[in-house]
């Protein structure tokens, strides 16, 4: 019988933990292509939201080690939303860790009273006013920080993703933790403030 | 809006934005690197697992606990992948040396390198 024969022939040498091992390195390459690719463009989208550097590159630094830790094992093509995902939430985290701060300061200053604690983001310095910013790209770019700032976070994100970022409607659902449909208006009304407050340079 | 408009501020504002990425100094994009590498640092601390001298007593606890949750186990009610997720803990357990804490972030990374396993087999 064609069976017998089957099972009474030699197995091949299979070393799975030479295999594992092959596999891991793999991802482990892999995964460095993927943040090589990924971390300049992270930071710079971490610096607009936070506007402060050191914290932004401590969050993309977080969100490297949440995402090699936590995802991965997960299909390469999803490690572009999560790791967005992951990088909003340590973002968030750390806006929330300052508005404390702020409040604890305003209480040490008795000034919380009142509730007049000056927010740190609103009360950020002008980026438009540092050396850099000093082609028509980089003012370009300092206009639209100032007029994103004064957006909803989801329209702020929204433009981030999809526009610099460049991820998909999907993609951009999977990181904001929201609907596709949420995305698109977001993005729309972004664009359309920023249409309107850029106009001259969008002449 | 005008969606040739819309379309040319999207041109413009990514090109501006892709400026600024360039043009990110030394010392950031060597601390990225570095941030980078000690990301990394945390798949290469589990290949050493694999290395490990304990690895095949590690694989045959692991399968005879495997085997005994299918035998006595509500089957029902316990998925596949959670049974698999079970073995491969015991697995490191045996293995030794890890912080019990960190299997709980640790399931999607062992899912994944038990799928490794068993393509190599079938």
């Amino acid at each position: 019988m064609s069976r017998s024969v089957t099972l009474s022939a030699p197995l091949p040498h299979v070393d799975l933990g030479d295999r594992a091992r092959e596999a891991i390195v793999d991802r482990e390459r892999s995964l460095e292509r993927f943040l090589a690719g990924i971390e300049r463009r992270a930071l710079r989208i971490a610096q607009m939201l936070l506007r402060d550097h050191a914290e932004a590159e401590d969050a993309v630094q977080d969100a490297m080690i949440r995402l090699v830790r936590r995802y991965g094992g997960h299909p390469e093509q999803q490690w572009q939303p999560l790791f967005y995902r992951i990088l909003r939430n340590r973002i968030f985290d750390a806006q929330r860790k300052r508005r404390v701060l702020g409040v604890l300061q305003a209480w040490r200053n008795d000034a919380a009273a009142d509730g007049t604690a000056p927010d740190p983001v609103e009360s950020a310095v002008d980026p438009a006013g540092t050396p850099e910013q000093a082609l028509e790209g980089g003012q370009l770019l300092a206009r639209i920080e100032q007029v994103l700032a004064g957006l909803s976070s989801r329209q702020r994100e929204a433009f981030l993703l999809r526009n610099f970022e460049g991820m998909d409607v999907a993609g951009t659902a999977i990181a904001m933790g929201c609907s596709e449909g949420s995305v698109k208006t977001h993005y729309h009304r972004a664009v359309q403030a920023l249409q309107k407050a850029l106009g001259e340079w969008n002449s | 809006m005008n969606e040739e408009r819309m379309r040319d501020l999207e041109r413009k504002s990514r090109a501006a934005f892709d400026e600024s990425v360039g043009s990110m100094d030394a010392a950031t994009r060597s601390r990225l690197a570095r941030a980078r590498a000690a990301a990394l640092g945390e798949l290469r601390g589990r290949r050493r697992i694999w290395r490990s001298p304990w690895l095949p007593a590690g694989v045959a606890a692991a399968v005879a606990l495997a085997s005994a949750l299918l035998l006595v186990g509500d089957d029902a009610a316990q998925p596949e992948s959670r049974l698999a997720l079970v073995a491969l803990e015991d697995l490191d357990i045996v293995a030794g040396g890890e912080d019990l804490a960190m299997f709980a972030e640790d399931e999607e990374f062992y899912a994944w390198a038990a799928g490794e396993i068993d393509d190599g087999v079938g």
